[in-house]
């Protein structure tokens, strides 16, 4: 019996962010699965637990959380288990503002990414009638953009240039950090690393010609140490489609 | 411990962290650069990545022991955990939790929104050299030629007033702070706040609520004397390019 449960989607981006730190802290859960590509997160059962309908959630007992950082550094603070936060309040600057900086500028362009090569191509077999209703479900208005955009693949030319350029950019940056560094932030594994594999770890498949031992040195062992981690491995067992199974390639390749 | 804070006119992000400072009683080198002329991009400053890259745009400069933060909100929870005052951050979890899931809402759309208007209103003259970022540098280039987009204004306009209905509706129960105790989530959307009556006075019609907190906190010692550091009568009106508006819509 647990009183948390978490209402995610694949251990990829937002969604994978609580559901490592729970595992990390050793916390038990109710794992919810939703399929974003089959809107759940739009239907009445969810949108009673989180009426904005963006995935993940937590319930804890009775209290509901949303917004994938702000919970994982609920999590961190709510339940015995490793730090996941360093001590000096130095480096708990230094985890959040990447955080943040991964959350608002590099994420946003890896998602656009996404979203226009898997998350769109992937729901436009679906009934067009039915579509436009699981989009006219959708609670907030920035959100139905947005799955038009993926839907009809009109993310403009520049907009993905962009993408690109953050990208690349965002990998140079991740890799100096990481030179000087251990871990992210900090000398200890902490947020800023669960928040930043979730992003980067399929990197070498997805990224090869930015991201590969000769390139990004760093970048690379910080990656193949998280997926050693047990946390790492029970969590992306927990996927199902083929996001979650770039982790398994890779981790054959990266070992 | 050797502390130098590298600040703007006391509005936005400057605001916050000034007034952070004087609510927790550190003792730091106030040193003021001139945000709109883009000085904190001067070879003299100190350019950490994380300073050149603070998707904040132009906000303070906080130096501790030779290493350069930014970003308002994180460098106030800095000094909430190195002052000696009282906490700026709720002590329960799930409170602290609501606190910088609020503060986040304020970052993303409250702030950039702000800093748009602003800009339209007041924009800088010149675009300063050594910007690190190319996107910074983008929205000072728009700014100084008067590119503003109107669907862009018109959804700034519309944030702002979203901003004022949540804090309406989370003092609607009598507090006199957003979280109860007064700290990092009021001085943070009261910092982007200040100058918005003046370019969106729609957004303030009939809230009481929001009406009384603005005067709360600008009443507040610290938040006082923190704008009587401006050397300008309005420092509300002051603005140099902030965060980017979210590139999704």
């Amino acid at each position: 019996m647990t009183d948390v449960t978490l209402y995610h989607w694949e251990p990829n981006a937002n969604s994978g962010k609580p559901m490592l730190a729970l595992m990390e802290k050793g916390v038990p859960f109710d794992s919810h699965y939703l399929d974003m590509l089959a809107f759940d997160q739009h239907k009445p059962g969810y949108l009673a637990i989180n009426p904005m309908g963006t995935i993940p959630a937590m319930t804890h007992g009775d209290l509901v959380l949303t917004e994938s950082t702000a919970i994982m550094e609920y999590v961190e603070e709510a339940f015995d288990g490793p730090r996941l936060m360093p001590e000096n309040p130095v480096d708990q600057w230094r985890v959040r503002w990447w955080m943040k900086f991964m959350d608002q500028w590099l994420a946003p362009s890896f998602s656009m990414i996404g979203w226009s090569v898997f998350v769109g191509p992937s729901v436009r077999q679906k009934d067009p009638a039915e579509l436009e209703a699981a989009i006219e479900r959708i609670p907030l208005p920035e959100r139905r953009v947005s799955w038009r955009k993926a839907i009809n693949g009109a993310f403009s030319d520049e907009e993905m240039a962009e993408s690109q350029r953050r990208v690349a950019l965002g990998i140079a940056f991740l890799e100096q950090a990481l030179g000087e560094r251990e871990w992210l932030a900090s000398d200890e594994y902490s947020l800023a690393d669960i928040n930043g594999f979730n992003l980067a770890y399929a990197l070498p498949l997805s990224q090869p010609h930015l991201s590969n031992d000769r390139l990004t040195p760093n970048i690379m062992r910080w990656v193949r140490a998280i997926y050693a981690r047990p946390a790492t491995k029970r969590c992306w067992a927990l996927g199902k489609t083929d996001l979650a199974k770039r982790a398994t390639l890779l981790e054959a390749e990266l070992a | 411990m050797s502390m130098i804070l590298y600040h703007g006119e006391p509005n936005g992000p400057s605001l916050t962290v000034l007034a952070a400072l004087f609510e927790k009683q550190v003792d730091a080198d106030l040193r003021r650069i001139d945000l709109r002329a883009g000085e904190r991009h001067a070879s003299t400053m100190p350019h950490a990545l994380e300073v050149d890259q603070s998707i904040e745009g132009e906000g303070p400069v906080l130096v501790v022991d030779g290493v350069a933060m930014a970003d308002s909100v994180f460098l106030a929870c800095y000094l909430d955990a190195a002052g000696s005052g009282p906490a700026l951050r709720p002590a329960d979890p799930y409170a602290r939790w609501q606190m910088m899931a609020w503060c986040r809402h304020i970052i993303e759309r409250l702030a950039p929104a702000a800093s748009y208007l602003g800009l339209q209103s007041a924009p800088p003259v010149q675009v300063p050299e050594g910007i690190a970022s190319l996107d910074l540098a983008g929205r000072w280039r728009d700014a100084v030629d008067g590119r503003f987009d109107d669907t862009k204004l018109g959804d700034s306009r519309t944030k702002v007033a979203q901003a004022v209905e949540k804090i309406e509706k989370q003092l609607g129960d009598g507090r006199d702070w957003l979280m109860e105790d007064f700290g990092i989530a009021d001085l943070e959307t009261y910092a982007w706040l200040a100058g918005m009556p003046a370019l969106v006075p729609a957004a303030f019609g009939a809230k009481p609520h929001t009406a009384a907190w603005l005067a709360r906190v600008k009443a507040r010692p610290s938040v006082a004397r923190a704008l009587g550091t401006a050397t300008v009568a309005d420092p509300e009106s002051v603005w140099a390019p902030g965060p980017e508006i979210n590139r999704w819509g």
